[in-house]
């Protein structure tokens, strides 16, 4: 902690009260992005991108392939895998602001809390 | 507990602990020396000027991210103080300017991923990390000379989903982990690859850096006005400077140019199994001269069955929790697994001539090392090779995430890559005396060669329970002397982790670290960019 440090709210009174405002960021979020789903244009920085393609190209390369627990069809609330997500867990590394800006983590998390089981997915 | 258990406990756990940064309200991270909580804050303030509020990160919660490493760090030395994200160079020049100012030091990062070697922490305490993965523009591409020009942010799966929906026939070259990685940052940080382009710092032309004064300065034919060759000619003028910005901290690079192969019409890629630990002089004596006469042109993985099991199997599928990693039970999973002791992966790359004709001799050679040359038709979907396939031809997986659940769900890893000339003795001696202190500590030999073209680095994958504090402590005194051991031996590594950065500058000596200073103190007196960096200071 340091001089900068606001008050915060611990861990989980921080999850309970993401629960509450989250699938209102995530509608948000999709809607917003909607019109920047292209692929990436040469001399301009990434666009957002869908839950889909976050999901193919970062949490699929290991959830359900050998390397990581499958996330898919379970349920797991929306809060729970934003956490994940920005602390890492266990072997899965954090994913910075940078990385998985807000809004497009908002829309993955609905989307893997509402998603159905693949069956091409295994893990080991 | 099963692996559903684990994940809700996890998250629980990481609640209750705090956030797994060492860094709380009653232990709050340490600011750089001699920096006030007023420096920090005046700096942290001006950023937010230069950037906006919400890319501004400097309290517990925000800066957890940055903070998780897998190299052990007992101390909790590697903890930044904050972050500060630019989407452009003019941005960074601000930056760096403000960190003048206050001499508040930053650790530029591009993505912040590169896993076993400490991820976005920083070397030293109190840096505010560089976070420049929002810069990721993909500026250039050119298709008839196999050419790009990068900003650090881009990731390799970013580039290779650039050239894929653009039908450009180019490949990539990624590390391990390449789709989370940066071309950028793998490259200044000397990585390796696995095509014919797999060392990857060969294969850099031309860059852009925000030098310590805030000054952009190009090199090579990048600051000729009109050159169209910045990206086609390495060299330049004078003194070569590229190097200067690798493995260091005498600048910010903010652009890089990069070549990349071209398609080849035929890959094929090759496993040669070898049935016994001992064999691991006889298929280095066997590769050698194919590396050296190009004839296997790309950078060959030599895994160990260890290593291989470690990515999709758990320590205890193989033996019981606390027991030896015995010869015998490590050979009878390998087997099960259609690995042997020894997998060494190379491919052939050309036209159908060339490599009809290249073939007979490989496979001649090292068959007569006694090894089984095995291909496509005989590995089908086999997991490993499939692997190592999709990485020979530059495509993205993240298979060797699976090493950190080797032993317990904590996720420790720190890389030990000695190099050695490629030579059976020496990597019979270096696979002796790595065993011998690995164990020595608890912990396997999770281990492979990568033979380049004539050097051999070792990668030892030191892996541990991050989970239990009495482990990692023993993982940190057991990388620290195989650092130095091997170090007395003449075996010192080519990259290391911000865990013991210093320590393996200690093993190239005092006249190269007095020199490397004395660039440090010339060209970036106020120290700001990132201290520690390769042992400077």
């Amino acid at each position: 902690m340091t001089a900068e440090t606001p008050p915060r709210l611990s861990g989980i009174e921080e999850v309970v009260m993401k629960r509450k405002i989250g699938p209102m960021l995530a509608i948000g979020a999709l809607t917003c992005a909607a019109p920047l789903l292209a692929g990436q244009k040469l001399g301009e920085v990434q666009p957002l991108r869908t839950p889909e393609k976050i999901y193919a190209t970062t949490c699929g390369y290991c959830h359900g392939r050998n390397v990581g627990p499958i996330i898919l069809g379970r349920v797991l609330p929306a809060d729970t895998v934003k956490y994940i997500v920005r602390h890492g867990q266990n072997g899965m590394p954090a994913f910075r602001p940078t990385e998985i800006k807000p809004s497009e983590l908002d829309a993955l998390a609905t989307w893997i809390e509402k998603s159905t089981a693949r069956s091409g997915e295994h893990g080991q | 507990m099963d692996r559903r258990g684990l994940l809700g406990a996890g998250i629980l756990g990481a609640a209750s602990l705090g956030l797994g940064t060492g860094a709380s309200a009653k232990n709050p991270a340490p600011l750089a020396p001699g920096l006030t909580k007023a420096d920090f804050a005046g700096a942290m303030k001006a950023f937010r000027g230069v950037v906006g509020t919400e890319w501004v990160f400097g309290d517990e919660e925000a800066v957890a991210p940055y903070a998780k490493v897998y190299v052990p760090d007992p101390a909790n030395r590697h903890v930044p103080v904050g972050a500060v994200c630019p989407e452009t160079v003019e941005q960074v020049q601000e930056i760096v300017r403000i960190a003048n100012t206050y001499r508040q030091p930053l650790w530029p990062v591009s993505t912040g991923k590169n896993m076993g070697y400490g991820m976005a922490a920083p070397a030293t305490p109190g840096q505010v990390v560089l976070d420049m993965k929002r810069m990721n523009r993909i500026l250039e591409v050119d298709t008839d000379l196999g050419t790009c020009l990068l900003e650090p942010g881009v990731t390799y799966q970013q580039l290779r989903d650039y050239l894929t929906e653009n039908n450009i026939p180019l490949w990539i070259d990624v590390p391990t982990v390449g789709p989370l990685a940066s071309p950028v940052g793998n490259t200044l940080d000397r990585g390796v690859g696995y095509t014919p382009y797999g060392e990857h710092f060969m294969f850099q032309c031309g860059m852009e850096v925000v030098l310590a004064d805030g000054q952009v300065m190009r090199t090579g034919m990048g600051s000729i006005k009109g050159s169209t060759a910045w990206q086609a000619f390495k060299w330049g003028y004078g003194p070569y400077l590229d190097g200067l910005f690798t493995q260091s901290n005498f600048g910010v690079v903010t652009k890089m140019g990069l070549w990349l192969m071209p398609k080849p019409p035929v890959y094929k890629p090759f496993m040669v199994r070898h049935a016994e630990m001992g064999d691991v002089s006889r298929i280095i004596e066997a590769m050698r001269p194919l590396r050296v006469s190009n004839l296997v042109a790309n950078c060959n993985l030599m895994m160990g069955a260890a290593y291989q099991l470690a990515m999709f199997k758990r320590r205890n599928e193989i033996v019981p929790d606390g027991a030896l990693l015995d010869e015998v039970s490590l050979k009878k999973a390998a087997k099960a697994n259609g690995l042997g002791m020894w997998n060494t992966y190379f491919a052939l790359y050309g036209t159908e001539q060339t490599v009809a004709a290249v073939e007979p001799i490989i496979r001649a050679s090292l068959t007569a090392s006694g090894g089984e040359v095995l291909t496509s038709a005989e590995m089908g979907d086999n997991p490993w090779f499939h692997h190592h396939a999709t990485l020979m031809e530059g495509g993205l997986n993240l298979d060797e995430i699976g090493l950190l659940r080797w032993r317990g769900a904590g996720g420790g890893l720190a890389w030990f890559a000695p190099v050695a000339a490629a030579r059976g003795i020496e990597a019979e001696r270096q696979t002796v005396l790595a065993r011998e202190i690995l164990e020595k500590y608890g912990f396997d030999y999770t281990a492979a060669y990568a033979i380049g073209w004539r050097d051999l680095h070792h990668i030892i994958a030191l892996l541990f329970d991050k989970s239990d504090a009495e482990q990692e402590k023993k993982a940190d005194a057991c990388y620290r002397e195989l650092v130095t051991r091997f170090g007395a031996q003449g075996w010192a590594s080519y990259r290391t982790g911000v865990n013991s950065m210093d320590l393996v500058a200690q093993q190239y000596g005092e006249v190269n670290r007095g020199f490397n200073a004395k660039i440090k103190h010339a060209i970036d007196p106020n120290g700001i960019l990132a201290p520690g960096k390769s042992g400077i200071i």
